[in-house]
C-alpha cells in the first residue's frame, strides 16, 4: 500500500506511524500510518463513527496517541468539528484575539476575512452568523499563522455553492504555496478536481491513501471497503 | 516570562470584554448578593442578634455564593463553540491560560465585591472608615483564595455532566479555611481592633493563598484533555 | 495488570484479613469496656475514644495516601495508582462516617448535645464531604483517563487542604478535648489505657490496609470485565 504519490515532492510535514487511540477500552483508531508532504492534498473518507474527527485531532496534537508515534514539522492550522470561536465576539475580534495569542500581527485579520468572503460581516458577532459563515470564519482562523499543514474536518458542510468554490480556491492556493492539506469529507465531489490522494477510514483502520485516482475509482474502493467490513 | 504575562492578559481581556457586552452575569451576581445580605439582616431576631455580630458572616456567605456564580460561567465561553481547542493549538502555555482565567474571574468577583461592600456597610451600619484598607486587604486575599481553586475546579467540571452541581460540592471544603479566616478578621476590624489582633488568621490566609495559587497553576495542565 | 485469577485470590485473602480485623476490633471493644479503667472526668462514655481516635487516624491516613497516590498517578500515568487512590478514598469515607457517628455519641455523653459546631467535628465533616465529592466526580466521568486525571487533581488539592483545616481548628476556640496522645510532651495516658489505645490503632491500621486491598482487587476485576467486553487482548 503506497502512501506516497509520484508527483509529491517537498519536505515531510507530518509523519504518522502505527498510531492508535482508545476511548476507555474501545479502540477508536488502530495502527494508522500516513505521511503528508509539502504540497500534498490528502482526503479522508469514511462512514460516520469511523474515527475521522478523532484522527484529525490526534494529527493536530490535541489528543495524544496511545500507541505509535507522530512527527510534525512546521506550523499547523485546524478547522475542527466545532467552530473553535467565541460567539460573543465579532469576526474581526475573534481573529485579532487568536492573532495576539500566537504573537501574530493583527493586521492579517482583514486580509483573511476578505479571502473567505466575510469582509462585510467583520463587525458582526459570531453568534449572529449562519452555519456557512461560521465555517468560513473558522477557516480564516486556521489560516492566521500561515500554517505549513492545514487540517480540515468537514470544511464544506454548511457552505453554499459559492462558499464551496471559495474554499476549494483557498485549498488550491495553499497547496500551490507548499502547504500540506488533509481534508475529511464525505462528499468526494467537492475535492475531486484537486486530484487528491484518498484514504478511507473504516472502523478505526486507515486504508490508503492511495495515489490520485478519479472519482469513480474512489467510489468503487469506498463501496468495497465500507460495505464489506 | 513576558510571553506568559501577555498571553494571560490577552485571555483575561477577552473574557472581560465578553462579560462587559452583556453584563448579565455580574449584575445577576450583584443582585443576588444584595438579596442575600438583606435576607440575613432581616431574618435575624433583632433583639437577640445585633447586626454587627452577624455582619462578618453575612458578608462572607454572600461573597462566597456570588463567587460561585462567577466561577460557574468561567469556561462557558470556551465550551460554547469549542474555542478551547484553538487556544491550545495557539501554543499558549497552560499556566498562561490558567492565570488569564484566574485574572478574569478575580475581576468578576472583584466587581461584585466592589459594589457589595458599600451596600454591606450601608445595610449593617458598619463603622468602616478607618479600617477600609485593611478590610480591602482581607477581601482581596480571601477572594484570591477561593477564585484560584474555583478556577481550577471550574475547568474540570465544565467537561463533565452535572457541572453546576459539582462545582459547589467540590469547592465548598476549600472555602473553609479562607472564609473562616475572613470572618474572624472582619470581626476584628469591625470591632475597631487593628489587623494585628488577628495575626494568626492573616498568616493562615496568606499561606493558603501561596499554596493554592501555586498548586492550581501547576495542576491546571492536568485538566486539559489529551 | 493482574490476571483475573490473581485478582480473585487477592480479594479473598484481603477479605479474610478484614474478617480477622473485625474480630480484633471486637476484642478491643471488650478490652475497652471490661479491662480498661474508667476515665474520671468523662465516665464510661469516654471509652468511645478507643474507637473514635483510631478512626480519625485511619481516615486521615486514607486521605493522605489518596493524595500521595494521586501525585504518583500524574507523574507516572499508571492507572493502577488511580485505582488504588480511589480504593483508599472509599475506605476513608467509611471511616469518616464512623467518626461522624462516634463523635456525636461521645459528644452527647460529655457535652450534652448530639452535635456541636466546633471545629474538629466540622472539619471532619468537610473532609468527608470533599471525598464524597471526589467519588461523585468519578461517577460522572466515563473516560478512564479523564477520570483518573481529575481525581488526581482533587486528591492532591484535598491532601494539601488537610493541614489548613487543622490550622483552622487550632486557631478557633474549641471545646474538643485537647490532644492527649500526640502532644509535644508525649502521651499522658496512664499505662493500661495507652495499651488499649495503641492496640486499637494497630488493628484499625491493618483493617484499613486490608479493606483497601480488597477494594483494589475488586476494582481490578471490574476493569478486567470491561476489557473483555471490548475484546482487548
Amino acid at each position: 500500500m503506497s502512501d506516497q504519490s509520484p508527483g509529491s515532492p517537498g519536505p515531510t510535514l507530518l509523519d504518522v506511524e502505527g498510531v492508535s487511540r482508545r476511548f476507555g477500552y474501545h479502540t477508536v483508531l488502530h495502527d494508522v500510518t500516513l505521511r503528508i508532504s509539502s504540497g500534498d492534498v490528502v482526503v479522508l473518507l469514511g462512514p460516520n463513527g469511523a474515527g475521522k474527527s478523532t484522527l484529525l485531532r490526534v494529527l493536530a496534537g490535541l489528543l495524544r496517541p496511545h500507541g505509535g508515534r507522530i512527527r510534525r514539522e512546521g506550523t499547523l492550522g485546524l478547522v475542527g468539528h466545532r467552530p473553535m470561536l467565541y460567539g460573543a465576539l465579532t469576526a474581526r475580534e475573534n481573529l485579532q484575539f487568536f492573532s495576539r495569542l500566537q504573537g501574530i500581527n493583527g493586521g492579517r485579520a482583514d486580509a483573511l476575512l476578505d479571502a473567505v468572503g466575510l469582509v462585510g460581516a467583520g463587525d458582526s458577532r459570531v453568534r449572529t452568523f449562519s452555519q456557512g459563515m461560521i465555517k468560513r470564519l473558522a477557516i480564516a482562523r486556521a489560516l492566521l499563522n500561515d500554517p505549513d499543514l492545514l487540517l480540515l474536518d468537514e470544511p464544506f458542510s454548511g457552505l453554499d455553492d459559492h462558499g464551496v468554490d471559495v474554499l476549494r480556491g483557498v485549498i488550491e492556493q495553499r497547496r500551490d504555496t507548499g502547504t500540506g492539506v488533509v481534508v475529511v469529507t464525505h462528499v468526494f465531489g467537492h475535492v475531486a478536481s484537486l486530484h487528491p490522494r484518498t484514504g478511507i477510514l473504516v472502523g478505526g483502520a486507515l486504508h490508503g491513501p492511495d495515489p490520485g485516482e478519479n472519482a469513480d475509482a474512489v467510489r468503487a474502493r469506498y463501496r468495497d471497503l465500507v460495505l464489506h467490513e | 516570562m513576558s510571553d506568559l504575562v501577555s498571553a494571560a492578559l490577552t485571555i483575561a481581556a477577552k473574557d472581560i470584554r465578553i462579560e462587559w457586552r452583556t453584563r448579565t452575569a455580574v449584575i445577576s451576581a450583584l443582585v443576588f448578593a444584595i438579596l442575600v445580605l438583606s435576607i440575613l439582616y432581616v431574618a435575624r431576631d433583632a433583639t437577640a442578634v445585633p447586626a454587627l455580630a452577624l455582619a462578618p458572616s453575612a458578608l462572607w456567605v454572600t461573597f462566597s455564593f456570588a463567587a460561585m456564580i462567577g466561577l460557574n460561567r468561567a469556561f462557558l465561553t470556551e465550551n460554547e463553540l469549542g474555542a478551547m481547542d484553538a487556544i491550545r493549538l495557539s501554543g499558549v502555555s497552560p499556566s498562561a491560560l490558567f492565570l488569564g482565567k484566574f485574572g478574569s474571574n478575580l475581576a468578576f468577583v472583584g466587581a461584585v465585591e466592589g459594589f457589595g461592600i458599600p451596600i454591606f456597610v450601608l445595610f449593617y451600619d458598619v463603622p468602616i472608615g478607618v479600617h477600609l484598607p485593611a478590610l480591602l486587604l482581607v477581601t482581596v486575599m480571601t477572594t484570591v483564595a477561593f477564585v484560584s481553586v474555583g478556577t481550577l475546579l471550574s475547568a474540570m467540571v465544565v467537561q463533565t455532566r452535572f457541572a453546576e452541581v459539582m462545582l459547589p460540592v467540590l469547592l465548598l471544603p476549600f472555602l473553609i479555611p479562607p472564609v473562616v479566616a475572613a470572618v474572624h478578621l472582619t470581626a476584628v476590624l469591625l470591632g475597631g481592633r487593628p489587623l494585628s489582633a488577628g495575626l494568626g488568621w492573616l498568616k493562615l490566609l496568606a499561606a493558603f493563598d501561596v499554596a493554592f495559587v501555586t498548586l492550581s497553576t501547576l495542576l491546571f495542565e492536568a485538566t486539559l484533555s489529551e | 495488570m493482574m490476571t483475573r485469577a490473581e485478582a480473585l485470590r487477592l480479594a479473598s485473602r484481603a477479605t479474610v484479613v478484614v474478617a480477622i480485623c473485625v474480630v480484633g476490633v471486637a476484642a478491643i471493644f471488650v478490652r475497652a469496656l471490661v479491662f480498661t479503667p474508667i476515665e474520671r472526668a468523662q465516665g464510661p462514655a469516654q471509652k468511645i475514644f478507643y474507637v473514635h481516635v483510631p478512626s480519625a487516624w485511619v481516615a486521615l491516613m486514607a486521605f493522605s495516601i489518596t493524595g500521595l497516590l494521586s501525585i504518583g498517578y500524574l507523574w507516572l500515568k499508571d492507572r493502577r495508582l488511580d485505582t488504588a487512590a480511589a480504593a483508599s478514598a472509599e475506605v476513608g469515607v467509611v471511616f469518616s462516617v464512623i467518626l461522624l457517628i462516634t463523635g456525636p455519641i461521645w459528644g452527647k455523653a460529655v457535652w450534652g448535645t448530639w452535635w456541636q459546631w466546633e471545629a474538629r467535628l466540622t472539619s471532619t465533616l468537610f473532609l468527608f464531604l470533599l471525598f464524597v465529592g471526589y467519588l461523585l466526580l468519578r461517577g460522572t466521568i466515563i473516560d478512564h483517563d479523564m477520570r483518573a486525571r481529575f481525581s488526581a487533581v482533587i486528591g492532591i488539592l484535598g491532601m494539601v487542604l488537610v493541614p489548613f483545616i487543622h490550622m483552622t481548628v487550632y486557631l478557633f476556640r474549641t471545646i474538643h478535648p485537647q490532644p492527649v496522645v500526640l502532644k509535644p510532651s508525649g502521651p499522658t495516658l496512664p499505662g493500661s489505657m495507652l495499651i488499649t489505645l495503641l492496640s486499637s490503632f494497630g488493628v484499625f491500621t491493618v483493617l484499613y490496609l486490608a479493606m483497601v486491598t480488597a477494594r483494589y482487587a475488586l476494582a481490578t476485576l471490574e476493569d478486567l470485565k470491561e476489557r473483555e467486553l471490548h475484546h482487548v487482548a
